[in-house]
């Protein structure tokens, strides 16, 4: 057990007026001095190059998704949020996915999925926001998972670059 | 006959090839066109090992095309042979696609294991690849991706001795061979699917399970396929414990060794019926639905109510089931019955006996008699309450003449998807076999085993437990 000993006042702090005044000045000091909070969600946060918001599904110039449903991102997340169903197209590319779910509420922003696909379809996006009166809403479909890659351009050029500076270290 | 593989000394069958010798012995030896089923041709040169013999230097062979010879020294994994096997594998991936992320082999596929194996992820050449017929439809079950094949001739050589009716054939020479049809047709027969579980690589495919699944998301189990009498062995492979979404061989030395028939692999359609219900019992406005105990509490006071009780029940019954039933045949003073339905005109000289009655034999050995559609439809039509008991009875009967049963017949049915018949009192729903485990008999005389592979849908009872709610309340009564 510890004792812990409360610390005797003084008789100034006992007065309780100069003390308050002494607050108070503190907080009329800050009123004037720059803020350091931000008006979120009103100013947004500015997205970097690193940052790692929910995975999205590039999309070709033509508008046909560059996911070929392999179901790698599916196997290799850890959080078990994605599923997959494949279908049979007409294209040269014989196969798309019918469904492709990721749940939200699973989904830990890891990056695993953007790592494991081999076809350049799944990318963490800077969309960090997630809100929903219903759970069923934070299961996203391709609908709303889909972004033409140039929105997702400037992660695809960052994970390009780092991948490549790997890949130079570990061939010397 | 001893040999040494791999610095062990191993006892061997003198009349099979080395590769099979070293397989036997749980040594991995890469193989494509090599197929225990089939005579060996040594055409992809895959499974090459190095061997020495007597006082003569090593040398590296093709295990397949090889015999064991007393005192041979196998070494599989020395750096010639995998050299060798290198080399191999250039030639086999110089062609070819490897789209494995679209590909339906991915995750079972033996080009890729041994690709990775050997280290190479893919071919070295820069000659443009060439390019071949992707999507050629074979008929109405399979499909051919010319580019993915890697001419092992497995399909080819499956219809030429195992239904011994050649269907397959390379074509062309060289570099420009490809697999194709005698004069384009479509392949016919009950046995083409095996083809595609053959082919070692993703070049054939089943058109009803094309883009459909990853391998590797498939709980595989062990059972045994219910369309004919034969009882082949099977691996029934479900999808998020939902749908079979295929029905695979299961090597029996005893029943179908390697293969089944198209019947049996394309029951994986059938073995998803859609609106199955725990009960269903006869009100104002016909079948509503109710709780299992209360259908059940209805039976049970029908047999007290009447006499002339019929107990009908289907060949699919297990023989764990039928010696319930047998009990409930006793207790209601009737004859057991099971439905015996005139043989189909599948029946062949390979595995598909024409009988779909997978547990003939065990509810034969079990004492029910056997009584063919007709003569049920006749024996319905004077009794007083009828039970019906078994996955398929409905299908098996006919559902038209269960629809023109008198509304007098108190008919009481257990089978996973029902009807609405007039006649039906009482229709209770039951697991399907991909859903219950137990035992049939086939013709032979072997006991094949079915397992659950997936759960029955929620408040769907197991059948077993349905005849023990029957038996207790009638056991309550006496
Ligand atoms: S970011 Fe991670 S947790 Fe989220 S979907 Fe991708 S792999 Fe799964
Ligand atoms: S056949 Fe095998 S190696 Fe070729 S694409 Fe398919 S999975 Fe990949
Ligand atoms: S289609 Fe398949 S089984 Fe037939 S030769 Fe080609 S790779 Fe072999
Ligand atoms: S397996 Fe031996 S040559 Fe093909």
């Amino acid at each position: 057990m510890v004792i812990v000993k409360r610390k005797e006042l003084t008789l100034a702090e006992r007065l309780y007026i100069p003390e308050v005044l002494r607050g108070l000045r503190i907080t009329l000091g800050k009123m004037f001095q720059p803020k350091s909070t931000r008006q979120y969600p009103e100013e947004p946060i500015p997205s970097t190059e690193v940052t790692r918001g929910q995975p999205r599904l590039a999309e070709n110039e033509d508008g046909t998704l560059r996911c070929v449903s392999c179901g790698m991102c599916e196997i290799a997340c850890p959080a078990y949020a994605i599923t997959i169903d494949g279908h049979e197209i007409d294209r040269p590319i014989e196969r798309e996915p019918e469904r492709f779910e990721i749940d939200f509420l699973r989904c830990i922003l890891c990056g695993f999925c953007e790592e494991a696909c081999p076809k350049e379809a799944i990318w963490m996006s800077d969309e960090l926001e997630l809100a929903d009166t219903t759970r069923k809403g934070l299961i996203y479909g391709i609908e709303k998972l889909k972004r033409p890659a140039s929105a997702l351009q400037k992660r695809i050029d960052y994970v390009k670059r780092i991948n490549d500076r790997w890949r130079t270290f570990s061939s010397t | 006959m001893k040999i040494t593989v791999n610095g062990r000394e191993v006892e061997v069958d003198p009349s099979k090839p080395l590769i099979a010798a070293c397989h036997d012995n749980e040594v991995d030896v890469p193989n494509y066109c090599y197929h225990p089923g089939l005579t060996p041709v040594g055409s992809c040169r895959i499974c090459q090992v190095e061997v020495q013999e007597g006082e003569r230097p090593p040398r590296v062979v093709a295990a397949c095309r090889t015999p064991v010879s007393e005192g041979m020294i196998v070494d599989t994994n020395s750096e010639a042979a995998h050299e060798t096997r290198r080399e191999c594998l250039e030639f086999l991936l110089k062609d070819h696609p490897l789209d494995c992320p679209i590909c339906d082999k991915a995750g079972e596929c033996t080009l890729q294991d041994y690709t990775y194996a050997e280290g190479q992820s893919s071919g070295q050449s820069s000659e443009p690849r060439q390019n071949f017929e992707k999507r050629k439809s074979l008929g109405d079950k399979i499909v051919l991706d010319q580019e993915r094949c890697i001419l092992c001739s497995r399909c080819v050589r499956f219809f030429e001795e195992v239904t011994e009716k050649p269907q397959l054939t390379v074509a062309g020479l060289g570099s420009r061979s490809r697999i194709e049809t005698f004069g384009d047709r479509d392949l016919t027969g009950n046995y083409q699917g095996n083809i595609t579980d053959l082919c070692p690589v993703g070049a054939l495919t089943l058109k009803n399970f094309r883009f459909k699944a990853r391998v590797w998301n498939l709980v595989k189990k062990g059972s045994t396929c219910g369309e004919c009498s034969r009882g082949c062995s099977v691996s029934v492979e479900v999808l998020r414990q939902g749908e079979v979404k295929r029905i695979r061989p299961r090597y029996n030395e005893q029943v179908n060794r390697w293969w089944i028939c198209d019947t049996g692999r394309f029951s994986s359609d059938r073995a998803n019926p859609e609106g199955r219900v725990p009960a269903l019992l006869r009100g104002y406005s016909g079948l509503e639905a109710c709780e299992v105990e209360d259908a059940l509490d209805s039976v049970t006071s029908a047999y007290r109510a009447h006499d002339g009780h019929l107990l009908v029940v289907s060949p699919w019954v297990t023989v764990e089931e039928g010696e319930a039933l047998l009990e409930l045949a006793a207790s209601l003073k009737t004859e057991p019955i099971f439905l015996s339905p005139t043989p189909s005109e599948l029946k062949d000289d390979l595995l598909h006996t024409g009988d779909p009655c997978p547990n003939r034999r065990g509810l034969m050995d079990l004492g029910f008699i056997p009584k063919s559609p007709e003569e049920v439809r006749e024996l319905l039509s004077t009794a007083e309450t009828a039970t019906l008991f078994g996955e398929r009875i409905v299908e098996l009967i006919g559902p038209e003449p269960l629809d023109e049963l008198p509304t007098s017949l108190r008919l009481f049915l257990f089978d996973v998807s029902g009807i609405d018949a007039p006649a039906i009192a009482v229709h209770c729903g039951i697991a399907s076999w991909v859903e219950r485990g137990g035992t049939w008999v086939n013709i032979d005389g072997h006991v094949g085993r079915i397992q659950a592979t997936r759960p029955a849908p929620a408040g769907v009872r197991q059948p077993l437990s349905l005849i023990e709610g029957l038996l207790a309340a009638q056991e309550a009564v006496q």
